[in-house]
Order: structure tokens, then C-alpha cells, then sequence
């Protein structure tokens, strides 16, 4: 298996991920990468709405979020908690059918996206990414959206 | 789909096959020009641009098999093909010009569309030959690149420059792995919004993004090259990054707007000039070539001429009063000499010459604003169906006839207020409805003549501005402090949309996000010596009001002087003069006002108005003058020491360094050589309503 140098926060301490998917596989298979990456599994989901109180819990450094489950869609939970936590940093995990979806939910504030099936190396790199923005110049959508004249 | 009246389709029809004519000019030029010089990107961009925008006229106007041969142009002439044989690009952009030719005169007669077998194969050729170059090397990065941002943006991208905050172009190769380019080029987006000001962006929406390689960005941002270099390399998304910071040196020379202007005009007119002769023997010789057919009868001169002409106009003008004061000497000295009449009457038949030629210049300039106006209905349509929305636009006072360079400079921000209006001013049909409005919303553009100024006027009657959102907003954004906003007037709070950071660029919106905010629009406005102003009530829609001066060049005024400086109104802003005694002025809430009959009249002195205290007390007399002064529908009532006449003052701009308060418009020079300064008279109301809590000025 490839090895991965670990993927840690500014404070040196493992990146805690929150995953979201409501096929119990895939949630495992996201949580064996993540341990490749030495990242800690600090918690999961299966719909949105967990995934919403499960994120006001624990507040992840990361969310991996599926886009279709059941109760509440991978967008409706990304507008929320970007709306609560404008730093939250959300990858969407798709398939390749769904980039309407994608596009709303990058509308919405997620930072990434990432192709099922997921390959760890691509992973990877999304996630260094993502992890190398500072969070304070990161693009949360603007509240006033709907009546600003920009 | 409703289709324009056939009476405005027509007009569009004529407008583009104007500016197709113009465009197919250039075209023509630029490939006379690869043939000299055949790897010139520049010229091959500038080609680029022009086949583009002829893509997109034609297509607007429902020319598409134009349209299309325009497509398939612009696919030859990127880089990678184009780099391959200049020579041969040089005919390729030849030929085009004549097969767009030949379409365009087909479509402006009517006639059977001609059959371009020659053209097709020749593009066919090209497209096959370069397989050898289909995969790029290392070096090819730098291929793709165009930057070839409007006038506008260009301007943007200059002011950001010259205010010293670092502008980036930025290319990004979209990963060719990406199965999905939509997505790709959102997050990009949002990445380069998270990362600075975007300026300007290619593609503009999503739904270009689909087919495109290549993403190209003007980015303002204060992050270090570096690090925008490691946020723009998106794993799985970009392949490639290319970041270059454009410094002053590297932006075109013209600073201002005019200037701008000027140099396309030139530019232009360069094409017209040999265009003229050259253009005949074109037309003579390309067979098939029916465009001769196509009379023209407008002439076209470079604008630098026409302002050459102007100004000696204006020179002539100040030669005038000159004469005519050492007239007014001699006379006092000579009152009996016959010479003195005969002097005067040809004093006044010359002046009566320069008026009139002053006029003829002045009306070479102007255009009516139906030339701008036309082509907003389609915008309007749209945008509208963009956004789900029902709009109407409703146009008014199209024959306002205004100087053209003024004109052409509104193009850009009259556009971004009317795309604002339909998308963010007027509410969906439900939310119309709901508020017991028709779900049909409506546009106005509305332009009068007022005073020596143009007004020109979007207004919409939607959901009207939130305020508690825009001093939200402004405190968010660091533009003013809480306390601020707390104590704000609506009508301050209201212009906060047009401080720079106030723009809320990071709309997700196609319509309207594209990074041109309000402040933009403002500093054009300045730039022209205009002024914007906003005025909204929730729930009843909102109006902007562009004021532009009707010319640069020059005005009839009135001279009066206060404290012993000398001042000058425009004549156009007078409604009547009258004397007064001290007795006849009374005081009402700290303001003197006059009854004047049965009217009241605010009292102003220039020595009041707060910038102008520098100015000397005037003299304690018992009678004075009082100028009323109308402006809008608001008058009020100078008081001045005497009065010095009516004259012709050439407007000479002043330096922001020099005068530092906005009630002074200009200065111009008289005959004796004094100084004189033009009062503003827009802001000089503007600034008395808002000392006057009851605006009870009338």
C-alpha cells in the first residue's frame, strides 16, 4: 500500500474528520483513508441533519459529505453549516452524474469536491489543500446576496 | 418568445450591420498586418477579439449562419494554430473578411446566403495540419493565454494599478481529466473571490465553462504571488497555473478616460482613413464582393481633430472677450471717434460668427442617447429570463442628444445598473404579487436635458434598497465604523453602496457578479465630471440618476462677485435676479430666507457654505442682488455683492489638488486674464438640502 506523510494541523495535532454518507461502505472506506493519512475519525453521519448536530458537537477541522441521502441533501447541510460556521471546510463527495449538485453546493460555500469512487491519492492532495487555506480569507457567501447592488 | 416590434429589430439590424462594417474594417487591417509581421500575437488576439464580438453581434441579432462562420473563424485562431504559419493565417483572416463580407451584404439585402466552399476548406486545412502541435510542449503554457479584457476591465485593471494595490492575470488550465467543467470552474471561482477582487473573468458563466480549457482572470489581491500560485494549483482541477502581475508600465498609456476614448477613436479612424479610398478599390476588386452595393453616407473623423477644432473654438471665444474689453476702453477714451461704431459692428458680426460656429462644433460631438438606449430591451429580456423574472423596459427621452465620448464612457456602467435593476431590483413574479404589485416589474431609462447637463435615469419599481442590510454590510465590510452607521441619514446610509469595499463582488449570481461594483460605476461618473445619485423606498423601487455634463467644453454663465473674488454660475441655472434690502431678509429657523412674491426663498451666502469660508466677508451693505438660482426642482437665493455681466467662459478643468471643495466645478480664464470659478450649482443644493433638516427649500 502507498504510504502518505501525515496530514496534520497547524498545531501539529491529527486533522479530525467528520464523515457523511449514508452507505455505511463508503463511510468506512473514506475513515481507512483518512487513518492513512493519519488523520482521527471524530465523527459520522448517515443523513444531513445528523451531520448538522454532529458538526455543532465536535466542530471537525473537515466534513467529507455525500450529496444524496436520505432526511436532508449534502447541499441543504453544507448552506447550514457554512451559514453557522463560515470557516467550516466541507468537501462534497459525488458521483460524476451529479455536478448540478456540485455546483450548488460550491455555490453554497463547500471547498472542494471529490469523484466516487474515491482514489486516495486524489484525496490526498484535495485534502492538503483544502487544509493549507487560511480560514480567514476563505469565501463564505455573502448573507446580503439577494439585495446588494454589487 | 416575443420578438422586438419589427420597428426596433430593424433598427438593431442597421446598428450592427454599422458596426459589423467597422468590425470587418479591422479585420481587414489585422490581416494586412500578420502578413508583415505573421507571428504577432497581438495582432492575432486583436483578430480574436474582433471575430468574437462579431460572433456575438450576429448571433444577438439572429444572423446565425454569421454567427457560425464566425465560431468556426475563432476555433483557427487559437494560438496553438495560429502560431503554426503566420503567412498563411494572414490569408486566412483575408479571406474570412471577404466570406463575412459577402454574408453580411447577403443579409442586409435580403439576398440568397453564398456558398463559402473555400473558406470552409481553407479553416478545414488549418484545423487538420497542426497534429504535430496538437501536443503541446512544455513551452506551449504560455500559448493559451489572450488577457484580452474589454476597454473597461482594462480601465479597471489600470486604476487598481495606479491606486498601488497588485493586480495578477491569471491563467488556469482546467484539468483535462476533469469530467466536470462546470463544477471545476465554480470552485475556481470561488477560490479566486476567496483570494482578492476579480476584475475581470473569462469565461463569464458556467455554462461557457463547459468547453473551455483555459480560465483567464484580472485579480486584485494583496496575497503574495506565491501563495495565490499555491491556491490557484486546485488538485484534480488545475493542471497548469500561470501568474503574472501587471505593472504600471505594461497598462496603456492613457491613465484617463478620455484619453481612452481618444485612442480608440484614433484608432479607429486610422482604419477609416486610408479605409476610404482603399476600402473603394477593395470593394471593386473582390469579386462576389456585393458590399458595394452598400452606400455610405456618415463621415468618419477622428476625434482628436474634431477636439482640435474645439479648442482653438474655445481659444477664439477667450480672443473674443479680450477684444471686447479693450473695445470697452477705447470707448471710454474715444467716445466721440467715428471708428468706435464701426469697430462695434464688426465686433458684433464676428461674435455672432463665433457663436454659430461654436454650436456647428459642438453638435459634430453629440449623438442622441437612443444610440446607447437600443440596445438595452434585449438586455432587459435577457437578464430578465436569466433570473425567472417578468420585466418590462419602458424607454423615455431617447432624442437627448449628448456628446458622444460621454456617451460611449456610460455604456458600461448604464449597463450594470440596468442588469441590476432587473436582478436584483425587481422582485420575483410571486414576491411581486404578494406585495400587491402587477408580476410584471418594469425598467424605466429615462434622459432629459437639465441645465447644461444631461440626466439620464434607471429606475425600477421593485423591492427598493434594505438599508439595515447596506449598513450591515458596510459595517461587515470595515467601511464605516457601527457608531457611523448607527447615526447615518438613510440618504448617506443609501450611498455607502457606492464606497470602494462596499462591492459585494463575491455575488454568486451570473447576471451581475462580475465583480464591477458600485464604486466603479462612481469613479467613471467622476471621471466624466458627472455625479450618481441614488435614491430608494422600500418596497417601492429604487432610481439612479447619472448626471453627465451635455459638453466638456464650455458655458454660458452669469459673473457676479462676493467678497471680492469673482464667481460665475451657469447662465442655464438662473431663473431671475432681484435686488433686496437688509429689511426684506427675515430669519427662520437660523436661515435667512426672502419672501419673493408669495414664495419662499432660502437666503444662501457663498461665505456660509462651509468650504468657501476662506473667502472675505462680504461688504455690510443695505442692498444687494440675490441670484435665484433653480436646479431640480429646488431653488434658492444667492447673495452676491454686484453683479459683472453674462459671458462665454471656456471650462478649464481644475486639479483635485488645487481646489479641494466640490462646489466649485471649474475655472476659466477671462479676457483680462482673471480668474474666475464656476460654481457647482447640483452640489450647491444637494449641500443645502442637507443642511436643511425640512428640505423646505422651494
Amino acid at each position: 500500500m502507498k504510504q502518505f506523510g501525515a496530514l496534520l494541523r497547524k498545531d501539529s495535532q491529527p486533522v479530525r474528520y467528520l464523515v457523511v454518507d449514508d452507505s455505511v461502505f463508503a463511510r468506512k472506506n473514506l475513515i481507512k483513508m483518512i487513518e492513512m493519512f493519519g488523520g482521527e475519525l471524530a465523527g459520522e453521519a448517515g443523513d444531513g441533519l445528523t451531520a448538522i448536530a454532529e458538526y455543532n458537537r465536535i466542530k471537525p477541522d473537515i466534513v467529507l459529505m455525500d450529496i444524496t441521502m436520505p432526511q436532508m441533501e449534502g447541499i441543504e447541510a453544507v448552506e447550514r453549516i457554512v451559514r453557522q460556521h463560515a470557516d467550516a471546510r466541507i468537501v462534497m463527495v459525488s458521483s460524476v452524474g451529479y455536478q448540478e449538485n456540485i455546483l450548488a453546493a460550491l455555490q453554497k460555500g463547500a471547498k472542494h469536491f471529490v469523484q466516487k469512487p474515491v482514489k486516495p491519492e486524489v484525496l490526498y492532495e484535495i485534502l492538503r489543500y483544502v487544509l493549507s487555506d487560511d480560514p480567514s480569507a476563505a469565501g463564505a457567501p455573502l448573507a446580503l446576496a439577494g439585495e446588494s447592488r454589487s | 418568445m416575443s420578438r422586438p416590434s419589427e420597428d426596433r429589430s430593424g433598427e438593431l439590424r442597421a446598428l450592427f450591420f454599422e458596426s459589423a462594417a467597422e468590425l470587418l474594417q479591422a479585420l481587414n487591417e489585422a490581416g494586412l498586418e500578420l502578413e508583415a509581421r505573421p507571428a504577432d500575437e497581438e495582432v492575432i488576439r486583436r483578430v480574436r477579439r474582433v471575430v468574437h464580438t462579431l460572433k456575438g453581434d450576429s448571433a444577438a441579432c439572429g444572423l446565425h449562419k454569421l454567427s457560425e462562420l464566425a465560431h468556426e473563424l475563432e476555433d483557427v485562431l487559437t494560438p496553438q494554430v495560429a502560431g503554426l504559419d503566420g503567412a498563411e493565417l494572414a490569408e486566412v483572416v483575408l479571406t474570412a473578411a471577404d466570406s463575412l463580407q459577402a454574408m453580411l451584404a447577403a443579409y442586409q439585402k435580403n439576398a440568397k446566403l453564398p456558398t463559402l466552399d473555400a473558406f470552409h476548406k481553407m479553416i478545414r486545412r488549418l484545423l487538420e495540419t497542426p497534429e504535430t502541435a496538437s501536443n503541446p510542449g512544455p513551452g506551449a503554457a504560455k500559448g493559451p493565454t489572450q488577457f484580452a479584457w474589454t476597454e473597461y476591465e482594462q480601465l479597471m485593471i489600470s486604476e487598481a494599478v495606479h491606486r498601488g494595490e497588485p493586480v495578477y492575470n491569471i491563467a488556469l488550465r482546467i484539468d483535462a481529466t476533469s469530467l466536470m467543467r462546470a463544477a471545476a470552474f465554480q470552485l475556481i471561482r470561488n477560490v479566486l473571490h476567496g483570494s482578492g477582487t476579480v476584475i475581470a473573468l473569462r469565461p463569464e458563466d458556467n455554462l461557457a465553462a463547459a468547453t473551455v480549457e483555459v480560465v483567464e482572470a484580472a485579480l486584485a489581491s494583496t496575497q503574495s504571488e506565491e501563495k495565490l500560485f499555491h491556491r490557484c494549483r486546485i488538485p484534480t482541477i488545475v493542471s497548469e497555473v500561470q501568474i503574472e502581475r501587471v505593472v504600471a508600465s505594461q497598462m496603456p498609456e492613457h491613465e484617463l478616460l478620455g484619453d481612452l476614448l481618444e485612442a480608440q477613436a484614433a484608432k479607429f479612424v486610422a482604419a477609416g482613413a486610408e479605409g476610404i479610398e482603399a476600402d473603394k478599390a477593395a470593394k471593386t476588386t473582390t469579386p462576389g464582393s456585393a458590399a458595394a452595393a452598400v452606400a455610405e453616407s456618415t463621415l468618419r473623423v477622428d476625434a482628436a481633430r474634431i477636439d482640435a477644432v474645439m479648442n482653438l473654438v474655445g481659444e477664439l471665444i477667450i480672443g473674443k472677450s479680450m477684444l471686447n474689453r479693450t473695445l470697452t476702453e477705447f470707448d471710454k477714451q474715444h467716445s466721440h471717434d467715428p471708428v468706435r461704431a464701426k469697430l462695434a459692428d464688426a465686433m458684433a458680426f464676428q461674435a455672432r460668427i463665433l457663436d454659430e460656429l461654436h454650436k456647428c462644433v459642438l453638435k459634430i460631438r453629440m449623438v442622441p442617447v437612443e444610440q446607447l438606449f437600443r440596445r438595452f430591451p434585449r438586455i432587459v429580456r435577457d437578464v430578465a429570463k436569466q433570473c425567472g423574472k417578468d420585466v418590462a423596459l419602458e424607454v423615455s427621452g431617447q432624442n437627448t442628444d449628448l456628446d458622444k465620448g460621454i456617451l460611449d464612457a456610460l455604456a458600461e456602467p448604464l449597463m450594470h445598473l440596468v442588469r441590476n435593476a432587473v436582478d436584483h431590483g425587481v422582485g420575483s413574479p410571486e414576491e411581486r404579487l404578494a406585495a400587491a404589485k402587477p408580476a410584471r416589474g418594469t425598467v424605466y431609462l429615462n434622459a432629459y436635458h437639465q441645465g447644461t447637463q444631461v440626466v439620464i435615469e434607471v429606475r425600477d419599481d421593485g423591492r427598493g434598497i434594505d438599508l439595515t442590510l447596506v449598513r450591515a454590510h458596510a459595517v461587515k465590510k470595515g467601511v464605516v465604523k457601527p457608531e457611523e452607521a448607527e447615526r447615518m441619514s438613510d440618504q448617506d446610509a443609501l450611498n455607502l453602496i457606492f464606497e470602494s469595499g462596499f462591492s459585494t463582488a463575491r455575488e454568486v449570481t451570473e447576471v451581475s457578479g462580475r465583480g464591477i461594483g458600485m464604486d466603479v460605476v462612481r469613479t467613471v461618473m467622476d471621471r466624466l465630471k458627472g455625479s450618481i445619485h441614488v435614491s430608494s423606498q422600500r418596497g417601492r423601487g429604487t432610481t439612479f440618476q447619472l448626471r453627465v455634463p451635455l459638453t466638456l467644453a464650455s458655458i454660458q454663465a452669469l459673473l457676479f462677485r462676493v467678497g471680492g473674488r469673482l464667481f460665475a454660475v451657469p447662465l442655464s441655472s438662473v431663473v431671475e435676479i432681484t435686488r433686496i434690502t437688509d429689511h426684506q431678509i427675515h430669519k427662520v429657523d437660523q436661515r435667512e430666507v426672502l419672501r419673493l412674491r408669495e414664495q419662499i426663498l432660502t437666503l444662501v451666502r457663498l461665505n456660509h457654505l462651509s468650504r468657501l469660508r476662506s473667502i472675505d466677508l462680504p461688504s455690510v451693505k443695505k442692498r444687494n442682488f440675490v441670484i435665484v438660482i433653480g436646479a431640480a426642482e429646488k431653488r434658492f437665493g444667492l447673495v452676491v455683492d454686484s453683479l459683472v455681466g453674462e459671458e462665454e467662459l471656456v471650462i478649464k478643468a481644475l486639479p483635485g489638488e488645487i481646489v479641494s471643495s466640490d462646489l466649485v466645478s471649474g475655472a476659466s480664464i477671462l479676457g483680462d486674464g482673471t480668474v474666475v470659478l464656476i460654481l457647482n450649482v447640483p452640489v450647491m443644493v444637494s449641500r443645502l438640502s442637507r443642511a436643511t433638516p425640512l428640505g423646505a427649500i422651494a
